[in-house]
Protein backbone atom coordinates (compact mmCIF):
# COMPACT_ATOMS: atom_id res chain seq x y z
CA UNK A 1 0.00 0.00 0.00
CA UNK A 2 2.84 2.39 0.78
CA UNK A 3 4.25 1.83 -2.71
CA UNK A 4 0.84 2.48 -4.24
CA UNK A 5 0.64 5.71 -2.27
CA UNK A 6 4.05 6.67 -3.59
CA UNK A 7 2.94 5.99 -7.18
CA UNK A 8 -0.26 7.92 -6.62
CA UNK A 9 1.70 10.94 -5.40
CA UNK A 10 3.99 10.64 -8.45
CA UNK A 11 0.98 10.73 -10.76
CA UNK A 12 -0.48 13.91 -9.36
CA UNK A 13 2.70 15.91 -8.71
CA UNK A 14 3.55 16.56 -12.34
CA UNK A 15 1.34 18.47 -14.71
CA UNK A 16 1.12 15.62 -17.21
CA UNK A 17 -1.74 13.77 -15.55
CA UNK A 18 -3.79 16.92 -14.96
CA UNK A 19 -3.26 18.20 -18.48
CA UNK A 20 -4.02 14.91 -20.19
CA UNK A 21 -7.19 14.22 -18.26
CA UNK A 22 -8.20 17.88 -18.46
CA UNK A 23 -7.82 18.12 -22.22
CA UNK A 24 -9.45 14.73 -22.72
CA UNK A 25 -12.48 15.72 -20.64
CA UNK A 26 -12.78 19.09 -22.32
CA UNK A 27 -12.91 17.58 -25.80
CA UNK A 28 -15.27 14.86 -24.64
CA UNK A 29 -17.54 17.48 -23.09
CA UNK A 30 -17.56 19.50 -26.32
CA UNK A 31 -18.35 16.36 -28.29
CA UNK A 32 -21.15 15.20 -26.00
CA UNK A 33 -22.68 18.67 -25.72
CA UNK A 34 -22.41 19.76 -29.33
CA UNK A 35 -23.13 16.46 -31.01
CA UNK A 36 -26.10 15.50 -28.92
CA UNK A 37 -27.32 19.08 -28.80
CA UNK A 38 -27.06 19.86 -32.48
CA UNK A 39 -26.96 16.71 -34.63
CA UNK A 40 -30.19 15.31 -36.00
CA UNK A 41 -31.77 12.60 -33.89
CA UNK A 42 -31.40 10.07 -36.74
CA UNK A 43 -27.68 10.74 -36.87
CA UNK A 44 -27.32 10.30 -33.14
CA UNK A 45 -29.23 7.03 -33.13
CA UNK A 46 -28.52 4.96 -30.06
CA UNK A 47 -27.01 6.44 -26.90
CA UNK A 48 -24.42 3.63 -27.12
CA UNK A 49 -22.62 5.48 -29.89
CA UNK A 50 -22.47 8.69 -27.87
CA UNK A 51 -21.58 7.12 -24.53
CA UNK A 52 -18.24 5.83 -25.73
CA UNK A 53 -17.15 9.36 -26.56
CA UNK A 54 -14.67 10.36 -29.25
CA UNK A 55 -12.02 7.89 -28.19
CA UNK A 56 -9.59 10.75 -27.48
CA UNK A 57 -9.65 10.25 -23.71
CA UNK A 58 -9.13 6.55 -24.33
CA UNK A 59 -6.01 7.25 -26.38
CA UNK A 60 -4.77 9.71 -23.75
CA UNK A 61 -5.23 7.10 -21.03
CA UNK A 62 -3.22 4.63 -23.10
CA UNK A 63 -0.43 7.20 -23.34
CA UNK A 64 -0.67 8.10 -19.64
CA UNK A 65 -0.29 4.41 -18.82
CA UNK A 66 2.86 4.27 -20.94
CA UNK A 67 4.21 7.39 -19.20
CA UNK A 68 3.74 5.97 -15.68
CA UNK A 69 6.74 3.74 -16.31
CA UNK A 70 8.74 5.31 -19.15
CA UNK A 71 9.23 8.67 -17.37
CA UNK A 72 11.10 6.78 -14.66
CA UNK A 73 13.67 5.61 -17.19
CA UNK A 74 13.65 8.82 -19.16
CA UNK A 75 14.46 10.99 -16.16
CA UNK A 76 16.50 8.46 -14.22
CA UNK A 77 14.09 8.28 -11.30
CA UNK A 78 13.90 4.50 -11.74
CA UNK A 79 17.04 4.26 -9.61
CA UNK A 80 15.48 5.92 -6.58
CA UNK A 81 12.21 4.06 -7.10
CA UNK A 82 13.99 0.72 -7.07
CA UNK A 83 16.24 1.71 -4.18
CA UNK A 84 13.06 2.00 -2.14
CA UNK A 85 11.87 -1.34 -3.54
CA UNK A 86 14.96 -3.39 -4.40
CA UNK A 87 13.00 -6.43 -5.54
CA UNK A 88 11.38 -4.11 -8.10
CA UNK A 89 8.23 -6.13 -8.76
CA UNK A 90 6.35 -4.68 -5.75
CA UNK A 91 6.98 -1.17 -7.11
CA UNK A 92 5.91 -2.26 -10.59
CA UNK A 93 2.76 -3.92 -9.24
CA UNK A 94 1.99 -0.67 -7.41
CA UNK A 95 2.53 1.21 -10.65
CA UNK A 96 0.12 -1.08 -12.51
CA UNK A 97 -2.45 -0.59 -9.75
CA UNK A 98 -1.98 3.17 -9.91
CA UNK A 99 -2.41 3.10 -13.70
CA UNK A 100 -5.63 1.09 -13.41
CA UNK A 101 -6.90 3.44 -10.72
CA UNK A 102 -6.13 6.64 -12.57
CA UNK A 103 -7.73 5.18 -15.70
CA UNK A 104 -10.86 4.27 -13.74
CA UNK A 105 -10.92 7.72 -12.20
CA UNK A 106 -10.69 9.31 -15.65
CA UNK A 107 -13.47 6.94 -16.73
CA UNK A 108 -15.69 8.09 -13.87
CA UNK A 109 -14.98 11.72 -14.71
CA UNK A 110 -15.82 10.89 -18.32
CA UNK A 111 -19.09 9.39 -17.17
CA UNK A 112 -19.91 12.54 -15.21
CA UNK A 113 -19.15 14.75 -18.22
CA UNK A 114 -20.55 12.62 -21.01
CA UNK A 115 -23.53 11.25 -19.13
CA UNK A 116 -24.20 14.58 -17.49
CA UNK A 117 -24.47 16.29 -20.87
CA UNK A 118 -25.67 13.62 -23.31
CA UNK A 119 -28.40 12.01 -21.24
CA UNK A 120 -30.39 15.16 -20.31
CA UNK A 121 -29.87 16.66 -23.76
CA UNK A 122 -31.10 13.56 -25.52
CA UNK A 123 -33.97 13.24 -23.11
CA UNK A 124 -34.87 16.90 -23.62
CA UNK A 125 -34.95 16.41 -27.38
CA UNK A 126 -37.14 13.38 -26.90
CA UNK A 127 -34.56 11.10 -28.48
CA UNK A 128 -34.48 7.39 -27.83
CA UNK A 129 -33.13 6.44 -24.41
CA UNK A 130 -32.76 2.79 -23.44
CA UNK A 131 -33.51 1.51 -19.92
CA UNK A 132 -31.40 2.51 -16.95
CA UNK A 133 -29.82 -0.93 -16.70
CA UNK A 134 -28.51 -0.69 -20.24
CA UNK A 135 -27.15 2.80 -19.67
CA UNK A 136 -25.36 1.71 -16.50
CA UNK A 137 -23.78 -1.26 -18.23
CA UNK A 138 -22.57 0.90 -21.14
CA UNK A 139 -20.91 3.45 -18.86
CA UNK A 140 -19.53 0.74 -16.59
CA UNK A 141 -17.92 -0.77 -19.67
CA UNK A 142 -16.41 2.59 -20.56
CA UNK A 143 -15.00 3.12 -17.04
CA UNK A 144 -13.45 -0.35 -17.00
CA UNK A 145 -12.04 0.11 -20.50
CA UNK A 146 -10.35 3.39 -19.48
CA UNK A 147 -8.78 1.60 -16.52
CA UNK A 148 -7.64 -1.37 -18.58
CA UNK A 149 -6.23 0.66 -21.45
CA UNK A 150 -4.14 2.63 -18.97
CA UNK A 151 -2.86 -0.68 -17.58
CA UNK A 152 -2.23 -1.81 -21.16
CA UNK A 153 -0.06 1.29 -21.66
CA UNK A 154 1.90 0.47 -18.51
CA UNK A 155 2.58 -3.03 -19.85
CA UNK A 156 3.85 -1.80 -23.21
CA UNK A 157 5.89 0.93 -21.49
CA UNK A 158 7.51 -1.60 -19.15
CA UNK A 159 8.50 -3.78 -22.09
CA UNK A 160 9.76 -1.02 -24.38
CA UNK A 161 11.04 1.45 -21.73
CA UNK A 162 11.97 4.11 -24.29
CA UNK A 163 9.30 6.79 -23.97
CA UNK A 164 8.73 7.75 -27.58
CA UNK A 165 9.14 4.19 -28.79
CA UNK A 166 6.67 2.90 -26.23
CA UNK A 167 4.02 5.52 -27.05
CA UNK A 168 4.28 4.73 -30.74
CA UNK A 169 4.30 0.99 -30.08
CA UNK A 170 1.26 1.17 -27.78
CA UNK A 171 -0.83 3.28 -30.16
CA UNK A 172 0.24 1.37 -33.26
CA UNK A 173 -0.42 -1.99 -31.67
CA UNK A 174 -3.73 -1.09 -30.06
CA UNK A 175 -5.33 1.00 -32.76
CA UNK A 176 -3.66 -0.08 -35.99
CA UNK A 177 -2.41 -3.65 -35.69
CA UNK A 178 -4.82 -5.23 -33.27
CA UNK A 179 -7.96 -4.41 -35.35
CA UNK A 180 -6.43 -6.24 -38.33
CA UNK A 181 -7.23 -9.81 -37.22
CA UNK A 182 -10.90 -8.83 -37.52
CA UNK A 183 -10.43 -9.21 -41.22
CA UNK A 184 -9.51 -12.85 -40.83
CA UNK A 185 -12.21 -15.48 -41.15
CA UNK A 186 -13.58 -16.85 -37.90
CA UNK A 187 -13.71 -14.95 -34.64
CA UNK A 188 -9.99 -14.77 -33.85
CA UNK A 189 -10.22 -10.96 -34.03
CA UNK A 190 -12.46 -10.92 -30.95
CA UNK A 191 -9.51 -11.89 -28.86
CA UNK A 192 -7.37 -8.90 -29.81
CA UNK A 193 -7.38 -5.64 -27.81
CA UNK A 194 -9.23 -3.42 -30.27
CA UNK A 195 -12.19 -5.77 -30.62
CA UNK A 196 -12.24 -6.74 -26.97
CA UNK A 197 -12.45 -3.12 -25.84
CA UNK A 198 -15.38 -2.68 -28.23
CA UNK A 199 -17.04 -5.71 -26.69
CA UNK A 200 -16.35 -4.36 -23.21
CA UNK A 201 -18.02 -1.09 -24.12
CA UNK A 202 -21.06 -3.01 -25.29
CA UNK A 203 -20.64 -2.19 -28.95
CA UNK A 204 -20.89 -5.76 -30.11
CA UNK A 205 -23.57 -7.08 -27.83
CA UNK A 206 -26.23 -7.21 -30.52
CA UNK A 207 -24.10 -7.72 -33.60
CA UNK A 208 -23.36 -11.24 -34.71
CA UNK A 209 -20.14 -12.79 -33.49
CA UNK A 210 -18.43 -10.41 -31.04
CA UNK A 211 -18.05 -11.12 -27.35
CA UNK A 212 -20.32 -9.86 -24.61
CA UNK A 213 -19.21 -7.09 -22.25
CA UNK A 214 -17.99 -9.41 -19.50
CA UNK A 215 -16.11 -11.69 -21.88
CA UNK A 216 -14.59 -8.67 -23.66
CA UNK A 217 -13.46 -7.35 -20.29
CA UNK A 218 -11.79 -10.63 -19.46
CA UNK A 219 -10.01 -10.76 -22.80
CA UNK A 220 -8.66 -7.23 -22.41
CA UNK A 221 -7.70 -7.94 -18.78
CA UNK A 222 -5.75 -10.95 -19.96
CA UNK A 223 -3.83 -8.76 -22.41
CA UNK A 224 -3.06 -6.25 -19.67
CA UNK A 225 -1.97 -8.97 -17.25
CA UNK A 226 0.19 -10.66 -19.88
CA UNK A 227 1.95 -7.47 -20.98
CA UNK A 228 2.42 -6.24 -17.42
CA UNK A 229 3.85 -9.60 -16.39
CA UNK A 230 6.27 -9.66 -19.29
CA UNK A 231 7.29 -6.04 -18.67
CA UNK A 232 7.80 -6.72 -14.96
CA UNK A 233 9.93 -9.79 -15.63
CA UNK A 234 12.07 -7.84 -18.08
CA UNK A 235 12.58 -4.89 -15.72
CA UNK A 236 13.43 -7.22 -12.83
CA UNK A 237 16.10 -8.87 -14.96
CA UNK A 238 17.56 -5.85 -16.69
CA UNK A 239 20.11 -3.47 -15.22
CA UNK A 240 18.95 -0.04 -14.16
CA UNK A 241 21.70 2.14 -15.46
CA UNK A 242 19.87 5.28 -16.49
CA UNK B 1 31.57 -7.94 9.24
CA UNK B 2 32.21 -5.20 6.69
CA UNK B 3 29.16 -3.04 5.97
CA UNK B 4 29.83 -3.16 2.27
CA UNK B 5 31.74 -5.84 0.49
CA UNK B 6 32.60 -6.28 -3.14
CA UNK B 7 33.82 -9.79 -3.83
CA UNK B 8 35.40 -10.68 -7.17
CA UNK B 9 32.93 -8.39 -8.86
CA UNK B 10 33.00 -8.45 -12.65
CA UNK B 11 30.63 -6.56 -14.89
CA UNK B 12 30.78 -6.85 -18.66
CA UNK B 13 28.81 -4.89 -21.20
CA UNK B 14 29.18 -6.87 -24.37
CA UNK B 15 32.92 -7.07 -24.88
CA UNK B 16 33.70 -4.13 -22.63
CA UNK B 17 34.73 -5.03 -19.10
CA UNK B 18 33.59 -2.21 -16.80
CA UNK B 19 34.59 -3.88 -13.55
CA UNK B 20 37.17 -6.65 -13.52
CA UNK B 21 37.41 -9.07 -10.59
CA UNK B 22 37.20 -6.25 -8.06
CA UNK B 23 37.27 -6.93 -4.32
CA UNK B 24 37.25 -4.51 -1.40
CA UNK B 25 35.45 -3.86 1.84
CA UNK B 26 34.02 -0.76 3.46
CA UNK B 27 33.78 -0.48 7.24
CA UNK B 28 31.41 1.44 9.47
CA UNK B 29 32.38 4.62 11.28
CA UNK B 30 34.67 5.97 8.60
CA UNK B 31 34.51 7.86 5.39
CA UNK B 32 35.81 5.75 2.53
CA UNK B 33 36.88 7.63 -0.57
CA UNK B 34 36.36 5.80 -3.84
CA UNK B 35 38.88 7.07 -6.34
CA UNK B 36 39.61 6.42 -9.95
CA UNK B 37 39.77 8.21 -13.26
CA UNK B 38 36.65 8.58 -15.39
CA UNK B 39 35.51 5.22 -16.70
CA UNK B 40 37.32 3.30 -13.96
CA UNK B 41 34.08 1.54 -12.97
CA UNK B 42 33.19 3.53 -9.84
CA UNK B 43 29.57 4.14 -10.77
CA UNK B 44 29.11 0.58 -12.00
CA UNK B 45 30.45 -0.75 -8.71
CA UNK B 46 28.17 1.54 -6.71
CA UNK B 47 25.15 0.50 -8.75
CA UNK B 48 25.99 -3.14 -8.10
CA UNK B 49 26.13 -2.40 -4.35
CA UNK B 50 22.69 -0.84 -4.64
CA UNK B 51 21.21 -3.84 -6.43
CA UNK B 52 20.54 -1.78 -9.55
CA UNK B 53 22.62 -3.97 -11.80
CA UNK B 54 23.46 -7.61 -11.64
CA UNK B 55 27.12 -8.62 -11.69
CA UNK B 56 28.37 -10.76 -14.56
CA UNK B 57 30.15 -12.69 -11.83
CA UNK B 58 31.14 -12.20 -8.23
CA UNK B 59 28.95 -10.35 -5.77
CA UNK B 60 28.27 -7.05 -4.07
CA UNK B 61 27.08 -7.40 -0.49
CA UNK B 62 25.36 -5.04 1.91
CA UNK B 63 25.65 -5.99 5.57
CA UNK B 64 26.60 -9.45 4.43
CA UNK B 65 23.75 -10.14 2.05
CA UNK B 66 22.50 -9.22 -1.40
CA UNK B 67 21.21 -5.65 -1.68
CA UNK B 68 18.08 -7.01 -3.36
CA UNK B 69 17.17 -8.75 -0.08
CA UNK B 70 17.18 -5.61 2.08
CA UNK B 71 14.06 -5.58 4.24
CA UNK B 72 14.05 -1.88 5.09
CA UNK B 73 16.02 -0.47 2.15
CA UNK B 74 15.95 3.27 2.84
CA UNK B 75 16.95 2.74 6.48
CA UNK B 76 19.81 0.54 5.29
CA UNK B 77 21.27 2.47 2.37
CA UNK B 78 20.85 6.02 1.24
CA UNK B 79 22.28 6.80 -2.15
CA UNK B 80 22.87 9.86 -4.26
CA UNK B 81 23.87 8.72 -7.73
CA UNK B 82 23.37 11.48 -10.25
CA UNK B 83 22.24 14.99 -9.69
CA UNK B 84 20.13 14.79 -12.82
CA UNK B 85 17.87 11.92 -11.80
CA UNK B 86 14.71 13.88 -11.06
CA UNK B 87 11.51 14.47 -12.96
CA UNK B 88 12.04 18.07 -14.09
CA UNK B 89 8.37 18.92 -13.64
CA UNK B 90 8.12 17.77 -10.03
CA UNK B 91 9.07 19.96 -7.08
CA UNK B 92 11.89 19.00 -4.76
CA UNK B 93 9.52 18.50 -1.87
CA UNK B 94 7.23 16.26 -3.91
CA UNK B 95 10.17 14.18 -5.08
CA UNK B 96 11.04 13.51 -1.46
CA UNK B 97 7.38 12.88 -0.61
CA UNK B 98 7.18 10.06 -3.16
CA UNK B 99 10.23 8.39 -1.59
CA UNK B 100 9.00 8.97 1.95
CA UNK B 101 5.62 7.45 1.10
CA UNK B 102 7.26 4.35 -0.38
CA UNK B 103 9.29 3.75 2.79
CA UNK B 104 6.60 4.83 5.29
CA UNK B 105 8.74 7.74 6.40
CA UNK B 106 6.74 10.53 8.09
CA UNK B 107 6.29 13.82 6.22
CA UNK B 108 8.08 15.65 9.05
CA UNK B 109 11.29 13.90 8.04
CA UNK B 110 10.95 15.37 4.54
CA UNK B 111 10.96 18.85 6.10
CA UNK B 112 13.92 17.89 8.29
CA UNK B 113 16.13 16.82 5.40
CA UNK B 114 15.07 19.83 3.32
CA UNK B 115 16.21 21.94 6.26
CA UNK B 116 19.48 19.99 6.54
CA UNK B 117 20.42 20.59 2.91
CA UNK B 118 19.16 24.18 3.07
CA UNK B 119 16.61 23.68 0.34
CA UNK B 120 13.43 24.53 2.27
CA UNK B 121 13.03 27.83 0.48
CA UNK B 122 13.13 26.27 -2.98
CA UNK B 123 11.30 23.06 -2.10
CA UNK B 124 8.10 23.96 -3.92
CA UNK B 125 9.80 25.00 -7.11
CA UNK B 126 10.01 22.54 -9.94
CA UNK B 127 13.39 20.81 -10.23
CA UNK B 128 13.65 22.12 -13.80
CA UNK B 129 14.66 25.49 -12.34
CA UNK B 130 17.28 24.14 -9.91
CA UNK B 131 20.99 24.78 -10.32
CA UNK B 132 23.37 21.82 -10.36
CA UNK B 133 24.28 22.55 -6.75
CA UNK B 134 20.61 22.55 -5.72
CA UNK B 135 20.02 19.24 -7.50
CA UNK B 136 23.07 17.84 -5.77
CA UNK B 137 21.66 18.89 -2.41
CA UNK B 138 18.25 17.43 -3.27
CA UNK B 139 19.96 14.15 -4.12
CA UNK B 140 21.69 14.26 -0.73
CA UNK B 141 18.39 15.01 0.99
CA UNK B 142 16.92 11.92 -0.67
CA UNK B 143 19.90 9.85 0.48
CA UNK B 144 19.51 11.04 4.08
CA UNK B 145 15.73 10.60 4.14
CA UNK B 146 15.64 7.18 5.79
CA UNK B 147 18.46 7.93 8.27
CA UNK B 148 20.39 5.11 6.62
CA UNK B 149 23.21 3.14 8.23
CA UNK B 150 25.11 3.30 4.96
CA UNK B 151 25.57 6.23 2.57
CA UNK B 152 26.70 5.72 -1.01
CA UNK B 153 27.40 8.97 -2.80
CA UNK B 154 28.60 9.28 -6.36
CA UNK B 155 30.52 12.52 -6.94
CA UNK B 156 28.45 14.48 -4.41
CA UNK B 157 30.77 17.48 -4.54
CA UNK B 158 30.07 18.15 -8.21
CA UNK B 159 28.50 21.53 -8.69
CA UNK B 160 28.76 22.57 -5.04
CA UNK B 161 30.18 25.98 -4.21
CA UNK B 162 33.02 26.23 -1.65
CA UNK B 163 30.51 26.69 1.19
CA UNK B 164 28.59 23.69 -0.04
CA UNK B 165 31.78 21.64 -0.15
CA UNK B 166 32.54 22.62 3.42
CA UNK B 167 29.03 21.71 4.45
CA UNK B 168 29.26 18.35 2.65
CA UNK B 169 32.57 17.58 4.33
CA UNK B 170 31.13 18.29 7.78
CA UNK B 171 28.08 16.21 6.96
CA UNK B 172 30.13 13.19 5.89
CA UNK B 173 32.42 13.48 8.92
CA UNK B 174 29.47 13.67 11.31
CA UNK B 175 27.70 10.76 9.64
CA UNK B 176 30.83 8.65 10.07
CA UNK B 177 31.26 9.86 13.63
CA UNK B 178 27.77 8.57 14.38
CA UNK B 179 29.00 5.14 13.35
CA UNK B 180 27.51 5.15 9.88
CA UNK B 181 29.26 3.86 6.80
CA UNK B 182 30.11 6.37 4.11
CA UNK B 183 31.35 5.46 0.64
CA UNK B 184 31.94 8.51 -1.49
CA UNK B 185 33.37 8.60 -4.98
CA UNK B 186 35.12 11.65 -6.24
CA UNK B 187 37.62 12.91 -8.69
CA UNK B 188 38.09 16.09 -6.68
CA UNK B 189 41.13 14.72 -4.88
CA UNK B 190 41.66 17.60 -2.50
CA UNK B 191 38.10 17.08 -1.27
CA UNK B 192 38.78 13.43 -0.57
CA UNK B 193 42.05 14.29 1.15
CA UNK B 194 40.18 16.43 3.65
CA UNK B 195 37.34 14.02 4.25
CA UNK B 196 38.29 10.39 3.81
CA UNK B 197 39.84 8.03 6.36
CA UNK B 198 40.11 5.15 3.94
CA UNK B 199 40.78 5.00 0.24
CA UNK B 200 39.75 2.52 -2.38
CA UNK B 201 41.51 3.30 -5.64
CA UNK B 202 40.49 1.58 -8.84
CA UNK B 203 41.62 1.83 -12.41
CA UNK B 204 40.28 0.10 -15.49
CA UNK B 205 37.81 -1.78 -13.30
CA UNK B 206 40.61 -3.26 -11.18
CA UNK B 207 41.66 -2.52 -7.62
CA UNK B 208 44.82 -0.44 -7.40
CA UNK B 209 44.92 -0.13 -3.65
CA UNK B 210 42.84 -0.10 -0.51
CA UNK B 211 44.58 1.68 2.34
CA UNK B 212 44.09 4.36 4.92
CA UNK B 213 44.64 7.89 3.72
CA UNK B 214 47.83 8.20 5.82
CA UNK B 215 49.37 5.08 4.34
CA UNK B 216 48.48 6.17 0.85
CA UNK B 217 50.19 9.50 1.20
CA UNK B 218 52.89 8.10 3.51
CA UNK B 219 56.32 9.65 3.85
CA UNK B 220 58.23 9.73 0.63
CA UNK B 221 61.63 9.60 2.35
CA UNK B 222 62.38 13.12 1.11
CA UNK B 223 63.31 15.85 3.54
CA UNK B 224 63.14 19.54 2.80
CA UNK B 225 65.98 21.56 4.28
CA UNK B 226 66.52 25.28 4.54
CA UNK B 227 69.55 26.70 6.32
CA UNK B 228 71.79 29.76 6.58
CA UNK B 229 74.65 28.38 4.52
CA UNK B 230 72.72 26.15 2.21
CA UNK B 231 75.50 25.39 -0.25
CA UNK B 232 77.93 24.35 2.45
CA UNK B 233 75.34 22.14 4.12
CA UNK B 234 74.50 20.63 0.73
CA UNK B 235 78.12 19.66 0.18
CA UNK B 236 78.27 18.06 3.63
CA UNK B 237 75.12 16.08 2.95
CA UNK B 238 76.50 14.86 -0.36
CA UNK B 239 79.72 13.76 1.40
CA UNK B 240 77.63 11.67 3.78
CA UNK B 241 75.99 9.97 0.79
CA UNK B 242 72.73 11.90 0.65
CA UNK B 243 71.17 12.80 -2.68
CA UNK B 244 70.53 16.52 -2.94
CA UNK B 245 68.32 18.50 -5.28
CA UNK B 246 67.90 22.23 -5.05
CA UNK B 247 64.41 23.65 -4.93
CA UNK B 248 63.71 27.40 -4.72
CA UNK B 249 65.84 28.35 -1.75
CA UNK B 250 65.75 24.92 -0.16
CA UNK B 251 67.22 21.47 -0.62
CA UNK B 252 65.38 18.22 -1.07
CA UNK B 253 67.38 15.42 0.47
CA UNK B 254 66.98 11.73 -0.13
CA UNK B 255 68.87 8.92 1.55
CA UNK B 256 69.61 10.68 4.85
CA UNK B 257 67.49 10.91 7.99
CA UNK B 258 66.49 14.16 9.69
CA UNK B 259 68.74 13.35 12.69
CA UNK B 260 71.85 13.02 10.53
CA UNK B 261 71.17 16.28 8.73
CA UNK B 262 70.56 18.07 12.04
CA UNK B 263 73.75 16.75 13.60
CA UNK B 264 75.74 17.65 10.50
CA UNK B 265 74.44 21.21 10.68
CA UNK B 266 75.36 21.43 14.36
CA UNK B 267 78.92 20.17 13.72
CA UNK B 268 79.46 22.73 11.01
CA UNK B 269 77.80 25.48 12.96
CA UNK B 270 75.12 26.14 10.37
CA UNK B 271 71.76 27.45 11.57
CA UNK B 272 68.87 25.29 10.33
CA UNK B 273 65.74 27.14 9.23
CA UNK B 274 63.65 24.19 8.17
CA UNK B 275 63.88 20.41 8.34
CA UNK B 276 60.64 18.81 7.24
CA UNK B 277 59.86 15.28 6.03
CA UNK B 278 57.82 15.52 2.84
CA UNK B 279 54.38 13.95 2.55
CA UNK B 280 53.34 13.40 -0.99
CA UNK B 281 50.06 15.08 -1.75
CA UNK B 282 47.13 12.80 -2.50
CA UNK B 283 47.13 14.13 -6.00
CA UNK B 284 50.80 13.29 -6.59
CA UNK B 285 50.33 9.82 -5.17
CA UNK B 286 47.16 9.29 -7.15
CA UNK B 287 48.83 10.21 -10.43
CA UNK B 288 51.86 8.13 -9.45
CA UNK B 289 49.70 5.10 -8.75
CA UNK B 290 47.82 5.59 -11.99
CA UNK B 291 51.15 5.69 -13.86
CA UNK B 292 52.28 2.50 -12.16
CA UNK B 293 49.04 0.91 -13.26
CA UNK B 294 49.74 2.09 -16.78
CA UNK B 295 53.22 0.55 -16.75
CA UNK B 296 52.09 -2.85 -15.52
CA UNK B 297 48.71 -3.59 -17.01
Amino acid sequence: MSLLRSEWIKLWTTRTTWVMIGIGLLIEALFAGLYVGLASLEDIGEIDEVATGTGLLLVLMLVLGVLTITTEFRHGTASSTFLASPKRYPALLAKLAAALLVGALAGLAFFAVNGGLALPLLDGREGHLPGAGHIVSIYAGVVVSMALICGFGFGVGAIVRNQVGAIIAAIAFFFILSPLPELLPGNIGDYFPAQSIGSLQGLHSDTEGGLGQIAGGFVLSAWVAGLALLGTLLICRRDVSD
Amino acid sequence: MPQLEVRNLTKRYGRTVAVDDLSFTVEAGRVTGFLGPNGAGKTTTMRALLGLLRPSSGEALVEGSSPVQMSDPLATIGAALEATAFHPGRSGRNHLRTLAAAARIPATRVEEVLEMVELSGAADRRVKGYSLGMRQRLALAAALLGEPRILILDEPANGLDPQGMRWLRDLLRSQAAEGRTVLVSSHVLSEVAQTADELVVIRGGKLVSQTSLEDFTAATGRIRVRAAKLDELGEGIAELGGKVTAEDGALLVEGLGGEQIGELALCRGIALHELSPQQSSLEDRFLEVMDEGEASP
